[in-house]
């Protein structure tokens, strides 16, 4: 274990066939680069795709401490996330994404609070939310400073949740030892293995802040993303399975081992 | 002049000697809300107190809210109170009578006193609120006045003739400190009307409704605690006040670290310069410059200078011991100055005598 408060990034990646990932890949790594206080080390865990594999084995990284993982397995955002953080030597933990960027003064921020509250476990950015011309749509996790989402302002708590769901991971900065002893990500949830998470992890009393700067820029349902992927793709939902794993999420967040689920159509 | 006249007279030159010649403040009663104002005249009478003077405050009505609640319970305990209405004021030709520029019928109905009268002028555009037309200070007895700043020293000689004015600076509270936590999104706001604030929130939620979990705060009614407290948690004040004579709110968030954006008063204040806070001088341009300071501040790109601007201003406003310095210097003059009239006019009669 390194020294108090390092953290490590979680870069999981499924393909690089996805229009411009290049660009989004360098603009995400530029991010990390030009960092006011800078990360601990980059853990990518990527698949075995030929493109991909060749586009990172040529990436300049710079000076960043660089991990890449092969990841052999079934490409899963979550399980991608779960195997770096296993990885990781930092006591904390960032996850990231490739068509996404950190704000340079994300790591100095959060750093900072880190500091003065020892008794968080979880600091969220507040994000920027673009579409794919990278023009501003609105911002995620700024809820927990407005009037009566929680009792303690800027904190989330597990009540917020229930009412509000509008909260994001990505870009988040995590205690590694809190997010591996709650039971991680649940590789087995679709759409909503983010809120599920944050369910398990304040129902847990790990507490979760949000830092008021910008932290984050996250492209919101890029073509190919998982998220445009449930709206749009192959594996589009109807309204009946958000439903569904809405629901799932309320109920097995008491849980903090990956349970069996499965999503069954209802027969009309 | 028969001799106890002279008896008289010889009574208050010792009275003045003495320190013991009775010094009112006329003060009004805010029930319980702090008031900037007021802790001015109180922090004189307090220096004047602990300099041996005999400062007392005196309120309209017995039925008196006081200053315990946010200002302290030494202030009322250690300073002498008593109401105008319903007690038996004794007042000598050795005493003096501060009164607020706007008790102007106050000043009205003391014009025969045979004490000596200061106006105290801390807000300029309330000088001529309860003053018949064409009415001077002057005309009532009043030849002294005791104002907030340069400025307004400026402002009073130029609508009242045969004043001598002289500045006392206020000292911004110690209540008000550097915050320990990093700031909420909160936003302080303090305007003159209250509509003011009103209108101004709703025109920035619907102008950009992006930023609808920005909190506003109105100070308006706040104990000075309860008013230090919820500023604390604020990375930006706003403050809309066009007829300010000094400007104590600003000056507030200042030495707790927050930087304001303000309306340019119509008398600009000595302290105001462009980098010590953001002023503007259009009303209708007010939310978009917030919602401009908001994202600068999201993306921490406020201009460092600001910050270190803003400490330098305040520095000029913190000293208690050089303001206690200041009143007793400046009450001590002004009784020197009766002390030596007294003297000649004593002198006087017993040379007829």
């Amino acid at each position: 274990m390194k020294n108090k408060n390092t953290i490590s990034v979680i870069l999981p990646i499924k393909s690089a066939v996805s229009g411009f990932f290049e660009e989004y890949l360098n603009k995400a790594i530029e991010s990390i680069k030009v960092q006011k206080e800078q990360f601990d080390e980059l853990i990518i865990v990527h698949t075995n795709e030929n493109l991909l594999t060749k586009v990172l084995s040529e990436f300049d990284f710079g000076d960043l401490n660089v991990k890449l993982e092969s990841w052999t397995k079934t490409a899963n955002f979550a399980d991608q996330v779960n195997h770096g953080v296993s990885l990781a030597t930092s006591n904390w933990i960032s996850i990231f994404e490739f068509d996404d960027e950190y704000s340079n003064i994300w790591v100095k921020n959060v750093k900072n609070y880190m500091d003065i509250y020892p008794n968080v476990g979880a600091f969220l950015p507040i994000v920027v939310d673009v579409d794919d011309k990278g023009v501003f749509v609105g911002f995620t996790n700024e809820a927990t400073f407005a009037a009566n989402i929680s009792e303690e302002m800027g904190v989330l708590t597990n009540e917020t949740l229930h009412t509000y769901q509008n909260f994001q991971i990505s870009g988040m900065v995590i205690k590694k030892d809190l997010f591996v002893e709650y039971g991680m990500i649940k590789s087995n949830f679709k759409l909503t293995f983010g809120y599920e998470f944050l369910l398990r992890m304040t129902q847990n009393s790990v507490k979760f802040m949000t830092v008021p700067r910008i932290g984050y820029k996250h492209s919101n349902l890029r073509e190919g993303s998982i998220f445009w992927n449930y709206k749009n793709g192959d594996e589009r939902l109807s309204e009946d399975e958000v439903k569904f794993w809405i629901d799932a999420a309320k109920k097995e967040y008491f849980f903090n081992t990956q349970r069996e689920i499965n999503y069954e159509p209802q027969e009309i | 002049m028969n001799q106890e006249q002279i008896t008289k007279l010889e009574r208050s030159i010792q009275n003045m000697k003495d320190k013991t010649s009775r010094i009112y403040f006329v003060v009004q009663d805010t029930k319980g809300n702090a008031k900037a104002s007021i802790r001015y005249i109180y922090q004189m009478a307090m220096a004047l107190k602990s300099e041996g003077y005999n400062p007392i405050i005196l309120h309209e009505k017995p039925e008196y809210f006081g200053v315990s609640d946010w200002l302290g319970d030494t202030y009322m305990t250690e300073l002498p109170h008593k109401a105008i209405e319903g007690s038996n004021l004794e007042i000598s030709p050795d005493d003096l009578i501060v009164i607020p520029e706007i008790f102007g019928f106050v000043m009205d109905q003391i014009t025969k006193l045979p004490c000596g009268k200061i106006v105290l002028c801390q807000a300029y555009d309330h000088i001529f609120e309860t003053l018949q037309p064409g009415q001077t200070w002057s005309q009532l007895g009043f030849y002294k006045c005791i104002t907030t700043s340069e400025k307004q020293k400026e402002y009073i000689g130029s609508v009242m003739r045969n004043i001598s004015s002289s500045v006392i600076t206020p000292v911004i509270s110690d209540v008000f400190k550097k915050q320990e936590f990093p700031p909420k999104t909160i936003i302080s706001i303090h305007t003159r009307e209250h509509r003011d604030t009103v209108n101004l929130i709703k025109t920035f939620y619907s102008k950009f409704p992006q930023y609808r979990w920005i909190t506003f705060r109105d100070m308006r009614g706040l104990s000075e605690s309860e008013f230090a407290n919820a500023m604390k948690e604020s990375f930006v004040s706003v403050w809309v006040d066009p007829t300010s004579g000094f400007g104590t709110y600003p000056l507030e968030s200042m030495k707790m670290g927050i930087p304001v954006i303000g309306l340019v008063p119509n008398l600009v204040p000595e302290w105001m310069n462009e980098d010590n806070g953001i002023w503007i001088n259009n009303p209708n341009m007010l939310s978009d410059v917030i919602a401009d300071v908001v994202q600068n501040w999201l993306e921490d790109n406020l201009n460092p200078t600001l910050y270190d601007e803003m400490e330098k201003t305040i520095s000029n406003y913190t000293d208690l011991t050089k303001f206690n310095e200041e009143v007793v210097k400046t009450f001590s003059d002004m009784m020197d100055t009766r002390l030596s009239n007294f003297e000649d006019q004593l002198s006087k009669f017993i040379t007829i005598e």
